[in-house]
């Protein structure tokens, strides 16, 4: 299949990538050829075989038919209705010859011809509503994964599907969790890696362990799972008592693949609670005494066998639900070392050595960060922890909903730029001590009371920055009267993508940011936007459709649109040139 | 019955009725304990019901709410789809009742 030939191109860029390395300092030249090495063929930059784009998570697009120079002439090819769009439309497109993927809440996918919008195939798989009925963080599926001969899609009530890539017919189905009595499935896209297909559950402030499983693409075989909550003899060393049992961790987006050293990058969920009334005694006392591993943390594993190889815990004993679980795992070079660039959502950006996740440097995406007095940019150490005990506390920054989301920012190799969204906002909260909820069903364990605020002496708000990946120094930044939650795209074209919360699509110069075009789609945006090529035309996709987590916040916080913004509709919206 | 009696015996209908019709049935349910209520409301409610409940968020405040005690609970045993989730199957009586002692001993400071 050609989309598998593309999965093993990437693998063969990787190679590319080193001599290309090796051989240059300059981290525009160098990244160019890397991702020239990825795209090398007329289908691979035609495609978007995976949910960030390709395995270095540029969420980029090399395509330039739509550039700066004729952007103001792009229009609205066609539209897709996936209906039943409850908490809005949060995927993100897939598309391999000519042929775009993609899904809707619960769990729903469709196959659609890329150029025209006729839709080819569809499968809605059977649920168990009363489960999904029960579920918090439900019903919405954020992406898909495609290649030997099959579309991946995880459930909302804890299987994993293989489906026939051009008929539509299930091939497999494999039940991976008890969501039953967890009340946790899968939401994320899953990652295809060689013959495995990775997926993490979701985790986070439920009471469990968070597992992260590799399943043989062919049968649907499990093939491994990593637990992360005390995955290891190391791990199980950092929970205190019984506590992780219950400690909760998650992996619940799709990680990134270095082909080059076979290693899978995936971001873990927060611990649960989520608040910890032990303050500054965590290390002995509270709900989850230690460190918590692998809770909200980068780790680095196995894709054949699902060992751990390195990790780095971007938050120990995160007391605050700034989980890694975010984001995506941007794989650049600079003069000569190999780097990978990860949002944590606590508002740092965390900037690793490839080989063995050492910090290169950390630096803060946002202003109003008051968790942490900083971050050691050499080490990675918290420096000044706000740990908060039993009681009230006030101007917590950034707030529960973070000073970055779930989306994807994206990285251009012609500027060099990487284009990330932030979040201005805090929080007042009150802790409580909470006790697990375990019978009949796992239950959400919060720990605390807490009302979203503006910060101190201003408005919350967001903005769209274009940074040097590595160093965090800006070249630009767009201002926003509220957080845009969806993920962002850049391309060939020397234009960045930015759907916003109100419905606006906006196309930037990638260099200046300047407003180039906008158009008005009626729904906020909570989901992906892709390019592609089908029959020699460009194209970008994007999902509208408000509603989710952080969404359900705007209508309290900011008023009208927001209030009133349907909350069960969405459309994928295709634009291309006229 | 006497003539005032009768008044009385109609003003306390009328009384009861409108108590209902406004949602201030408040007398708790046999074992509801708004305290049982308060750790479940923080463990998982209050994710969405902001202040424990006291202001809006992700859900509607509740301190206050004019909702019959039925209502509440019907809302909480079945939820409402893309905003709630059904909690009939988690949760007991005496805990569901509780929850609704708790949301009932809630302050309204206008929030």
């Amino acid at each position: 299949m050609m989309t598998q030939r593309r999965v093993i191109h990437l693998m063969g860029l990787a190679m590319t990538a080193i001599v290309a390395g090796a051989c240059t300092t300059s981290t525009s030249t160098s990244d160019t050829g890397t991702m020239r090495a990825a795209m090398a063929g007329p289908a691979s930059d035609n495609d978007w075989p995976t949910y960030h784009g390709t395995y270095q998570s540029w969420h980029y697009s090399p395509l330039a038919q739509i550039n700066t120079d004729n952007v103001k002439r792009l229009r609205v090819a066609w539209v897709h209705h996936p209906g039943r769009s409850t908490r809005g439309l949060q995927s993100m497109p897939l598309v391999a010859d000519g042929v775009l993927y993609y899904t809707g809440s619960y769990s729903r996918v469709w196959a659609i011809d890329a150029a025209t919008g006729n839709p080819l195939w569809s499968y809605f798989p059977k649920l168990n509503d009363d489960l999904v009925a029960a579920q918090t963080h439900s019903p919405y599926t954020r992406g898909i994964a495609i290649g030997q001969g099959k579309v991946f899609v995880g459930t909302v009530d804890g299987r994993l599907i293989a489906i026939d890539q051009k008929t539509g017919q299930p091939a497999w189905d494999t039940k991976l969790i008890n969501s039953e009595k967890l009340t946790v499935g899968f939401t994320g896209a899953p990652l295809l890696v060689k013959d495995k297909v990775i997926i993490g559950a979701q985790g986070g402030e439920w009471p469990g362990r968070g597992p992260i499983f590799g399943v043989d693409a062919a049968s649907g075989r499990k093939v491994w799972e990593f637990l992360t909550v005390a995955g290891t003899d190391e791990g199980m060393k950092t929970w205190g008592g019984d506590s992780w049992r219950t400690g909760g961790g998650g992996g619940w987006m799709a990680g990134g693949y270095d082909a080059e050293t076979n290693t899978v990058w995936w971001g873990t969920g927060n611990p649960a609670p989520l608040y910890d009334w032990a303050g500054s005694d965590w290390k002995t006392a509270g709900p989850r005494p230690g460190d918590n591993l692998y809770t909200t943390a980068v780790i680095a594993l196995d894709p054949d066998t699902g060992k751990l190889k390195f990790y780095h815990q971007e938050l120990p004993h995160d007391a605050w639900d700034f989980d890694s679980a975010v984001g995506e795992f941007v794989m650049i070079d600079r003069d000569g070392k190999k780097l990978v660039v990860h949002p944590n959502k606590g508002g740092h950006v965390f900037v690793y050595n490839r080989a063995d996740a050492k910090i290169v440097n950390v630096w803060p995406l946002v202003q109003n960060i008051n968790f942490v007095k900083g971050i050691d940019p050499k080490t990675g150490e918290l420096i000044g922890r706000r740990d908060m005990a039993l009681g009230k506390h006030t101007n917590l920054c950034p707030a529960i909903a973070g000073g970055m989301s779930w989306n994807s920012g994206a990285y251009s190799p012609k500027t060099g730029l990487y284009y990330k969204i932030g979040q201005e906002w805090c929080m007042d909260l009150e802790v409580v001590k909470t006790t697990p909820i375990l019978e009949p069903q796992a239950q959400l364990n919060i720990g605390a009371s807490f009302t979203l605020r503006n910060p101190e002496g201003g408005k919350a708000h967001g903005h769209v920055s274009g940074r040097d990946p590595v160093t965090g120094a800006k070249k630009w930044e767009v201002k926003f009267t509220e957080p845009p939650l969806a993920s962002l795209l850049a391309t060939g074209g020397n234009l960045v993508f930015v759907p916003d919360a109100r419905g606006w699509l906006h196309a930037y110069n990638a260099e200046t940011g300047q407003e180039l075009w906008s158009f008005n789609n009626g729904l906020g945006h909570n989901g992906g936007i892709i390019s592609y090529s089908a029959k020699g035309k460009q194209y970008i996709a994007v999902a509208t459709g408000w509603g989710s987590l952080v969404g359900d916040e705007f209508g309290a916080l900011f008023g009208e649109p927001f209030k009133s913004m349907p909350k069960d509709a969405g459309a994928l919206v295709v634009f291309a040139l006229e | 019955m006497s003539s005032m009696g009768r008044i009385l015996a109609l003003a306390t209908v009328v009384t009861l009725a409108a108590a209902v019709a406004h949602g201030q049935n408040r007398s708790p349910a046999p074992g509801a304990d708004p305290a049982i209520g308060m750790q479940i409301f923080t463990n998982l409610c209050g994710f969405c019901h902001q202040d424990g409940g006291r202001v809006a968020g992700r859900g509607p405040k509740l301190a206050g709410t004019d909702r019959p005690d039925d209502y509440i609970l019907n809302r909480i045993r079945t939820g409402k789809e893309g905003a709630m989730p059904a909690y009939g199957r988690a949760f007991s009586d005496v805990q569901l009742r509780s929850l609704i002692a708790y949301i009932r001993s809630l302050k309204d400071d206008g929030k």
